[in-house]
């Protein structure tokens, strides 16, 4: 070293000297060298650790169209008031040495100083006070005055400091104006719009829409290391459950730059979070409607359900159940404990889609079936003359199946229209129950057709092979006698007969039911980014001869054409509907009521299906609002607009 | 050809060690201002009563200070040491009477607006009046009544800077005394017994803290004894503590742990560049405290900002003055230059060492001031006298 060497030789205690102080120097630069190179990465994680809170931030929620890109489900801003706590501190600070310490100190005569001990509890004290005098003044301001909830308070000081306070959440649009023009002196506070989920159409479709629940603990799989979550909801039936990830979007990260106070001091979005999709459904809003109308206008406390299918494509348009509910009531507060109990009502079951849902027993519907297999295994001849007595009477059956068509020379058409018991069954026994069984299994009924609701069942169906009864006993002639008027072995929803009724209209292609036509993104939808559900998904083929389907379409337009005729009060002018009622009887002795149909017979286009439980008669109560449904079709094909046959064609 | 222009230039001014003070004086005031800008009571004062603005103050008074000292012999100033000596001692003995209470510790006395800390100014006095004692010839240096009187000049104001009680201060003041001691060419023996005596107080000290019980413990205020717990990480609970007692001596423990670690976490974080002069979060976001940030803990705040480069810059500028100083030393005059330069240079050294040491857990926390770079007037003006009369003794060094 320099200066060492140039100390003179021999001056031993000033080179010691040196060699000391060089020696420390360079114990320094060692430490430091650990310190700031090597443990870097330590010490930056502690300062990570201690200085920056990271906050999910949820994605706006993408919307749910009808197919005319009504929105059914959308987000509408909500107004909530958020109190910057960092920019109280003054206040907090002066709250507390103006009242709560002169306070304390008059309490406790032997004290000039608060003790140590206590200082916390008066801290919390004065903040309480600030804060829940700001939110008496504000919220008196916009007429609506709250009190200040101490513990809810307090745990949001302790645990989210670094947070936005919410002093009151979706305002209405007067407290809005009022806030706004009055905010000036108050800078703490800030104006936030949140979206929130909204169904401007009530409780239109809410089957099919589904709801959502406020969702405290989001996705664990979510790769975000979130200290803080905002509130999220998650979708808990529907669409809105069965397409959640894809509506929910990527929720983003911000990251809180927070003071040794844990107050906020900035921050910034790390992540931006990734709106939701949008979801366009093929229901046609305008159909919806009128179907929702049409069954809540039969009898009241009616439990039912009604589907639109478009028969060539499969689309569903409407699919309606009653009695309905309001999503929105799961998405406020909590739900308040009478309406609580309408929405779990056991009998009524709101929340139930009976539409996909609910599983009811045939009856006479099922001809449809008896028909088809009758004709194509040659053992019905439709000019064959068949006398009824009225009843049926088996062999060893000690009671009669009685029969509201009567005694009396029967045809197949006639049989059909005026739904003959013993014609039915006289003709099923002969066709024996395997090519019975059969025929309905071409139907594909006992399956789920694959509704994307989270809320559809499978009914049931003798499967294949050797026969049994549902409850496990051998199956018998009576069983089979049971199943060619719908009734015993077997159960559907109006999802399988509508796809059941389109599947004759359309010549015999059993067709996948649609609901979701394409998921897209909520802005700039490329050809690349949207994914669309390929319309005619085909699940069977009847395999049955064109001159069968005649007959029995024949036989269907008399059902409702003919003055006698089962469904005689679905027709509609110029529009030539073919259907077939059914009525059945549940265990609880209820009368289950049924008219599936499909229209116009020339060149048939919509399938309707309809159910209501308590109802008096599928004719009665079923066809009239088949009815109502065809005629708001009418009006719906009459429009300027006419309803858009494929949705990809969209921009 | 060089050389004798070299060495006549030598012969005036040293502009190195003036240029590496000068730089240490910049770095002051712009790491000051940076770690006071954050806080937001300083950010509304006047620029005139701002800390950084009251630092460029001190050194220029320092800077003129250290000029004038240049001005007149070193040993025409060194007469006056012992007046110097007995003034500081009666300035200790005077904090305890009309002195300032700051954060427990009376040291300070207030004149009008100016506060002054009497400590500061007994280390230099005690530098120039040990070095004008020793300065007598080596052989009366063996005389166990001067060696003692020697001694008894360091633990005076030894213990009265304890008292007040300013561990870090007193403590600097053992090895100025042995450094000085040493160079003098005090009897090695005396010197093995005394550092061995050091040591053995030292020792005393810490296992006294540290294991004694309460009523056998010394004097000392509770957070010294705190802080070097803190320092060699021991639990600050009793061994046979109640559940309860633990949990609060725990709390107490992160507590006091809390500057240290905090300081760690600053010059850790730095990394080799710093995240840049004001960009340092640890101080603008309160983690590293603010009534420390500018003073004792200023190293943590140039760590942070400017990195493993800027820490090394601030050690280089240390080393260029320490070993000007001792070079100086070498090349004195006379037994007091010589002495006194070491004296100032060892001064300098502890400072530095405990000073960046503790900013890095090397060395316990003691409140001491970063000579020339801490905010505080009297550590900046004691230091720039300090560097004058190291100057000085250089301008009179044998030709």
């Amino acid at each position: 070293m320099l200066i060492v060497d140039q100390l003179k030789k021999g001056d031993r205690p000033l080179q010691i000297l040196a060699g000391t102080i060089l020696a420390s120097m360079a114990m320094l630069l060692a430490g430091l060298w650990y310190v700031q190179i090597l443990s870097v990465q330590r010490y930056r994680n502690n300062l990570q650790v201690q200085s920056f809170r990271t906050v999910r931030v949820p994605a706006v929620r993408g919307k749910i169209l009808d197919r005319n890109r009504t929105p059914l489900a959308e987000n509408r801003p909500s107004y909530n008031l958020n109190l910057f706590l960092e920019e109280l501190r003054p206040l907090f600070r002066a709250e507390y040495a103006n009242r709560v310490r002169k306070d304390y100190l008059a309490a406790h005569p032997g004290l000039t100083n608060v003790l140590r001990g206590d200082v916390p509890a008066l801290e919390r004290q004065a903040r309480y006070r600030v804060v829940s005098n700001l939110l008496f003044t504000v919220s008196s301001s916009l007429n609506d005055p709250r009190l200040l909830i101490e513990k809810h308070f307090h745990n949001h000081y302790d645990s989210q400091r670094s947070l936005p306070y919410p002093l009151l959440r979706d305002l209405s649009a007067t407290q809005v104006a009022a806030f706004t023009e009055r905010s000036s002196h108050l800078p703490s506070l800030d104006l936030d719009v949140q979206p929130t989920r909204a169904y401007p159409q009530k409780s239109l479709a809410a089957h099919l829409l589904g709801h959502l629940q406020r969702d405290d603990a989001p996705d664990s799989d979510e790769d975000i290391p979130a200290k803080f979550l905002l509130p999220d909801y998650v979708g808990v039936s529907g669409i809105e459950a069965f397409l959640d990830k894809e509506l929910r979007g990527q929720a983003g990260v911000r990251s809180v730059l927070v003071n040794s106070m844990a107050y906020r001091q900035r921050e910034e979005m790390l992540v931006e979070p990734q709106p939701g999709k949008n979801v366009v459904l093929t229901i046609d809003y305008f159909i919806q409607q009128a179907t929702e109308r049409a069954l809540g206008g039969a009898e009241s406390h009616a439990r039912g359900a009604a589907v639109v299918m478009d028969v060539r494509t499969g689309d569903i348009l409407a699919m309606a159940s009653t009695p309905t509910f309001d999503p929105s009531v799961f998405l406020g507060g909590p739900i308040p404990p009478e309406e609580w109990e309408r929405l779990n009502d056991s009998k009524l079951l709101p929340q139930f889609n009976n539409a996909a849902y609910g599983q009811y027993p045939a009856g006479s519907t099922f001809k449809i079936v008896d028909a088809l297999a009758g004709l194509e295994a040659g053992e019905l001849d439709p000019e064959e003359i068949y006398q009824s007595k009225g009843y049926y009477q088996l062999n060893g059956r000690v009671r009669p199946i009685r029969d509201t068509a009567g005694e009396g020379e029967f045809n197949f058409e006639k049989a059909f229209y005026l739904s003959s018991n013993p014609y039915f069954i006289e003709h099923a026994l002969r066709i024996g129950p395997e090519k019975l069984v059969e025929m309905g299994l071409r139907f594909r009924l006992g399956e789920r057709t694959g509704l994307p609701t989270r809320q559809e069942a499978a009914g049931y169906f003798p499967p294949a092979g050797r026969l049994r009864s549902l409850d496990g006993s051998p199956w018998t002639a009576g069983d089979t006698a049971n199943l060619a008027i719908g009734q015993g072995d077997i159960k559907v929803t109006p999802l399988q007969m509508v796809c059941m009724v389109a599947a004759v209209a359309n010549g015999g292609t059993l067709l996948q039911p649609r609901l979701v036509a394409q998921v897209e993104p909520q802005e700039n939808p490329t050809p690349e980014n949207i994914t669309t559900f390929p319309a005619r998904v085909v699940r069977g083929d009847l395999r049955v001869s064109k001159r069968s389907l005649d007959i029995l379409t024949k036989a269907m337009l008399a059902d409702v054409e003919n003055p006698v005729g089962g469904g005689r009060r679905a027709a509609v002018p110029n529009f030539r509907v073919c259907g077939k009622t059914g009525t059945a009887q549940t265990p609880t002795k209820e009368y289950v009521v049924w008219f599936v149909s499909y229209a116009p017979y020339e060149n048939p286009r919509y399938a309707v299906a309809v159910v209501i439980t308590g109802g008096s008669s599928g004719g009665g109560t079923c066809a009239p609002i088949a009815r109502e449904i065809y005629q708001a079709i009418v009006k719906r094909e009459s429009m300027a607009q006419p309803p858009r046959p494929s949705l990809a064609a969209n921009p | 050809m060089f050389e004798p222009c070299l060495q006549h230039k030598e012969q005036r001014i040293q502009w190195l060690m003036i240029a590496a003070i000068a730089a240490l004086a910049v770095i002051g005031t712009t790491f000051i201002y940076s770690a006071t800008a954050a806080n937001e009571g300083a950010k509304a004062l006047a620029w005139y009563k701002q800390e950084y603005f009251k630092q460029i103050i001190f050194y220029t008074i320092g800077f003129g200070l250290a000029a004038a000292v240049c001005l007149v012999e070193y040993n025409q100033i060194a007469r006056w040491s012992l007046v110097g000596y007995w003034l500081s001692i009666l300035l200790l003995i005077a904090v305890f009477v009309v002195g300032t209470k700051i954060y427990g510790a009376q040291r300070w006395i207030k004149i009008g607006p100016f506060q002054f800390q009497p400590s500061e100014f007994a280390k230099l006095a005690f530098v120039i009046a040990m070095a004008n004692f020793l300065s007598r010839p080596a052989d009366e240096l063996r005389l166990p009544g001067v060696f003692a009187k020697a001694l008894a000049m360091t633990v005076l104001p030894f213990a009265l800077i304890l008292k007040e009680p300013d561990l870090g201060s007193a403590l600097v003041l053992i090895p100025m005394t042995l450094g000085m001691m040493f160079v003098a060419g005090a009897p090695a023996s005396y010197l093995r017994r005394l550092f061995a005596c050091a040591g053995i107080v030292i020792a005393l000290i810490l296992a006294d803290i540290m294991f004694a019980p309460p009523q056998w413990r010394l004097p000392l205020a509770d957070y010294q004894r705190d802080r070097l717990l803190v320092y060699f990480g021991k639990d600050f609970a009793p061994r046979n503590a109640t559940p309860a007692e633990l949990a609060q001596a725990r709390q107490r423990q992160q507590k006091k742990s809390y500057n240290i670690e905090q300081a760690l976490i600053s010059v850790g974080s730095g990394g080799l560049t710093g995240k840049g002069w004001r960009q340092g979060t640890q101080n603008a976001l309160g983690y590293l405290p603010r009534a420390v940030a500018h003073n004792d803990f200023i190293f943590s705040v140039i760590a942070e900002e400017k990195g493993f480069l800027g820490s090394v810059t601030v050690l280089g500028l240390y080393t260029v003055i320490l070993f000007t100083g001792i070079r100086i030393a070498g090349q004195a005059r006379d037994r007091l230059g010589r002495l006194l330069a070491v004296g100032i240079v060892t001064m300098l050294f502890s400072h530095v060492f405990i000073n960046i040491g503790m900013n890095i857990r090397m060395m316990p926390v003691t409140g001491i001031p970063l000579p020339l770079l801490s905010y505080g007037g009297t550590s900046v003006i004691c230091s720039l006298v300090a560097v004058g009369i190291l100057h000085n003794i250089h301008i009179h060094h044998r030709s």
